[in-house]
């Protein structure tokens, strides 16, 4: 007797569409799984067996065979475990076979009968509706990520006889009570207004919130980069349907306890030890990388220059192209990765150059420190913040701006971007090309002569004047001033990110 | 110019001032020892070279007294490109002529230009290992002027002020360097730009033979030849050391002009230059007293008051700010408005007023220092 169901295993991002087949014969009882699975897949056999059996069914004492095709691509994971039991119960007879072929089954079974929810429930969602395969049977636990894919009927069961039921035409189980109402995301975390002093700092940081800017903290330890840091997820605009979707997905494959849509934008802080594969991805076959799970949100390096060279060098396509393509001898993906950069750096190894005598480095130090930060990830950063020993010890000092007021305006300055950027099909200041600049970026007289000024004495690089203007369109916007001032060009100039590490202790 | 004459022919120099520099080449090992005092060092480096061996040389005394005795100069061998002048050679320069004068300088670049640079007046630029960005501006600024009114700037080949020092003097002229090691021999990664634009413009020497390494000793007994060459060393910031002050106190032994630039009051950085100041070396504040120093005729008209009176007010105010210490914008904006500011700070920076030192700080350049 031969029994097949559906389901999917995820490779990186994408779920791949599995047939479960099942075969029974005569011949001394044996349970063997073909088709380049796993070890988790593997271990399916023990699993399903003791499923089968506590949900009241018989496991057949026959030769089984479950082969998972397409033969050639390698499974993982324990997802498959519901589509293996229900192929096997139907293949043994207790089940209608019929009944498999129009429903997609998604879920790990634990020996009691229980139906877990699994990593890569959106992903798997949206597959079966493209696909159009019919009606998703899955863990309750994941119902309200499946339900978020429009016109696909997603039926919740917490055992293995719900799932029969459902199988067979019955009720599905109740879906389990939402955690939280669903509505506009509010500003969790740390708040702005815990900020005092560096004024200047907080605004450039609004500034590279509104535009979408790469930014560089620079200053003394204890000055506050980190904190400063952490709170810019909280002035940033909640996520669009379209980018929350995204995000969730990408949550929600390494990461099965999402479970609902995610509303506020990813923040991904990873050690300095971190090695190329995992702020890329590809350690494993697809496998995401920080840059993946930080799109649409922000990657924040803390002590940029302890990362490894080639860690930073690895940084550039993702910063450049807004995606990752990971390409390994059998096997490609690519990953989206349009995220904000934000790092933090000391001004020198012991962190205190430039104030008074304080710092002890020497200058191979320094050069080796400054070697290590400049060149082509520099050339990225869009903006400096500059934190101050002095703006440290205001303590007493009035907050600079609470993060809602922040937020309105970094919502305001996107809208009039957006407006302006919308036959372009781009959505920020920083992701305008040289194109979008020449018919977007109109100086008046002076700031014209500014830039043509720092050009010509070598501040800028080509690179580095479309970086500057970019900022100055956003520090614009800030302001609602719908022409580019000679002000808003001079302080993107004097904000410019390399002009931190550019420091001459070597005259 | 055909390669049989690029090869090295036989040594120029008199075989009794070769030994001299190959003596000390021997006696590497030892000299490093006692450098940690610079007057013992320079004490050690004026005696005749029985002495020296019988001083420093130990168990190996009766073998370098028998090398000594059959040395040969086939012993050295000569670089491609160096020139070797011993003290009896007319090209050797008549400053450093006296007690300290070393046997023996080999010279890397164009041999007429060694003789025009070393014709015109002389001037050191010395100090601090570990400079502010104040110092480095000085010092930048200090040698841009002297470089274009013709003087030349002599320094060590070393990190900090004399670097600084070097490094503005090449943009505008050129400059003379002491090397601590043989003239061939390759230098810190961090100096290679500049070593090799000074061999292109300027010249580097060195009292050692071709290939010696760069030894702790070497570094110190460079400072006096360099003090010993220029009739005025100014000090732009040093410390209150011995070590920081080696040239200083080399060069007034000798009988040269002392001058130091004064920094602020309350800085580490600059304490050794005051203790100078106190002492009566005379007070540099920019190009022109330098040159006053000198008397120099006909020196150039000072560009920078000039530059600054033209400077608009709010620009100008903004340039006192920076100078009084207000170095970030943090500081500089206080409750003001943030966007004219640095606006101000950038058109600054634009017209070479200010510049960026570490973590984007904002350093006085250039004309202001001249100014002064």
């Amino acid at each position: 007797m031969l029994a097949r169901a559906h389901t999917f295993t995820i490779d990186g991002l994408q779920p791949r569409h599995v047939a479960v087949e099942v075969d029974i014969r005569a011949g001394l009882p044996a349970f063997t799984i073909v088709g380049l699975a796993d070890a988790a897949v593997r271990e399916a056999r023990e699993r399903v067996r003791s499923a089968i059996l506590n949900s009241g069914y018989e496991f057949p004492a026959k030769r089984i065979t479950a082969s998972l095709a397409p033969a050639d691509v390698p499974k993982a994971g324990a997802a498959m475990d519901l589509a293996l039991a229900c192929a096997v119960l139907a293949a043994a007879g207790q089940l209608p076979r019929e009944c498999l072929s129009d429903h997609v089954l998604f879920g790990e079974l634990a020996l009691d009968g229980e139906i877990r929810a699994c990593c890569g429930t959106l992903a798997v969602a949206q597959a079966t509706r493209q696909g159009n395969l019919g009606k998703l049977v899955l863990a309750g636990a994941g119902t309200h990520e499946a339900q978020l894919v429009e016109d696909l009927e997603v039926a919740p069961a917490e055992r293995l006889s719900s799932a029969v039921r459902v199988l067979r035409g019955g009720e599905p189980d109740a879906a389990p009570a939402s955690a939280r109402a669903p509505g506009p995301g509010r500003t969790a975390g740390p708040d702005l207004s815990d900020v005092r002093g560096q004024h200047h700092a907080v605004r450039a940081l609004v500034t590279a919130a509104a535009g979408g800017h790469n930014c560089l903290l620079s200053g003394p330890p204890g000055t506050g980069k980190t904190m400063l840091a952490q709170r810019i997820v909280s002035i940033l605009p909640p996520l669009s349907r379209a980018e929350a979707i995204e995000v969730t997905r990408i949550r929600g494959v390494v990461d099965s306890i999402a479970g609902e849509l995610v509303t506020q934008r990813p923040w991904r802080a990873p050690h300095h030890s971190i090695t190329t594969a995992g702020l890329i991805g590809g350690a494993l076959r697809g496998s995401l990388g920080e840059v993946a799970l930080a799109h649409n949100g922000v990657l924040f390096l803390d002590e940029l220059s302890e990362f490894a060279r080639p860690v930073l060098e690895a940084l550039r396509q993702p910063l450049e192209d807004g995606r990752v393509a990971i390409v390994r001898a059998r096997h490609s993906t690519i990953h989206p990765s349009r995220f904000m950069l934000l790092a933090a750096t000391n001004p020198c190894p012991c962190g205190y150059a430039g104030v008074g005598e304080r710092c002890d480095c020497s200058e191979a130090e320094l050069a080796r420190h400054r070697r290590r930060l400049s060149g082509p990830l520099l050339d990225r950063i869009d903006l400096l913040a500059q934190l101050d020993l002095d703006g440290a010890r205001e303590l007493d000092a009035p907050a600079t701006i609470t993060s809602s007021r922040a937020r309105e305006l970094v919502t305001a300055a996107r809208e009039r971007q957006a407006a302006r950027l919308r036959d372009d099909g781009a959505a920020l200041n920083a992701h305008m090309d040289a194109a979008m600049l020449r018919r977007h970026i109109r100086l008046d007289g002076r700031g014209d002569a500014l830039l043509r000024a720092a050009g010509e004495r070598g501040m800028l690089s080509a690179r580095g004047q479309h970086r500057v203007l970019r900022v100055a369109r956003t520090i614009a916007d800030l302001d609602d001033s719908p022409r580019i001032r000679a002000c808003d060009l001079g302080s993107a100039l004097a904000l410019r990110g390399d002009a931190g590490v550019a420091g001459r202790r070597v005259a | 110019m055909s390669f049989a004459d690029r090869r090295p022919a036989a040594h120029a120099a008199c075989t009794n001032c070769l030994r001299r520099s190959w003596l000390l080449a021997q006696l590497s090992g030892p000299l490093d020892f006692i450098c940690s005092s610079p007057e013992r060092l320079v004490d050690l480096l004026a005696l005749p070279d029985e002495k020296l061996i019988e001083a420093l040389a130990g168990r190996r005394r009766s073998e370098l007294h028998s090398r000594h005795a059959h040395f040969s100069p086939s012993e050295l061998t000569p670089a491609v490109g160096v020139v070797e002048i011993c003290r009896h050679d007319g090209r050797y320069p008549p400053t450093l002529r006296g007690a300290l004068a070393p046997a023996m300088l080999f010279a890397s670049g164009d041999l007429s230009r060694l003789s025009r640079l070393t014709t015109h007046p002389m001037v050191a630029i010395v100090g601090a290992r570990k400079p502010t960005d104040y110092g480095i501006e000085m010092a930048g600024a200090l040698a841009r002027g002297l470089a274009a009114s013709g003087v030349t700037v002599v320094g060590e080949l070393a990190d900090g002020i004399t670097q600084a020092g070097q490094d503005g003097a090449l943009q505008t002229g050129a400059a003379l360097a002491v090397l601590p090691s043989g003239v061939d021999v390759a230098p810190p990664a961090r100096q290679r730009s500049l070593l090799a634009r000074m061999q292109r413009v300027g010249v580097a020497v060195s009292e050692l033979p071709c290939g010696s390494p760069r030894r702790r000793w070497s570094t110190a007994a460079a400072v006096r030849i360099v003090a010993a060459l220029a009739p005025l060393t100014v000090i732009v910031e040093a410390e209150d050391s011995e070590h920081e002050l080696a040239g200083a106190h080399i060069a007034h032994t000798l009988g040269r002009t002392v001058a130091a630039v004064p920094g602020r009051v309350t800085s580490r950085a600059s304490s050794g230059a005051h203790v100078l100041l106190r002492e009566g070396a005379s007070l540099v504040r920019g190009a022109g007293d330098v040159l006053d120093l000198l008397c120099v005729t006909g020196r150039p008209a000072e560009r920078g008051d000039g530059e600054l009176d033209g400077l608009e007010p709010r620009l100008r105010a903004v340039l006192d700010s920076v100078a009084a210490g207000l170095d970030t914008p943090h500081k500089l904006i206080g409750g003001g408005e943030p966007g004219e500011l640095l606006q101000a700070l950038s058109e600054l920076e634009v017209l070479g007023l200010l510049a960026r030192g570490d973590g984007g700080r904002y350093v006085p350049s250039g004309a202001l220092g001249g100014a002064a």
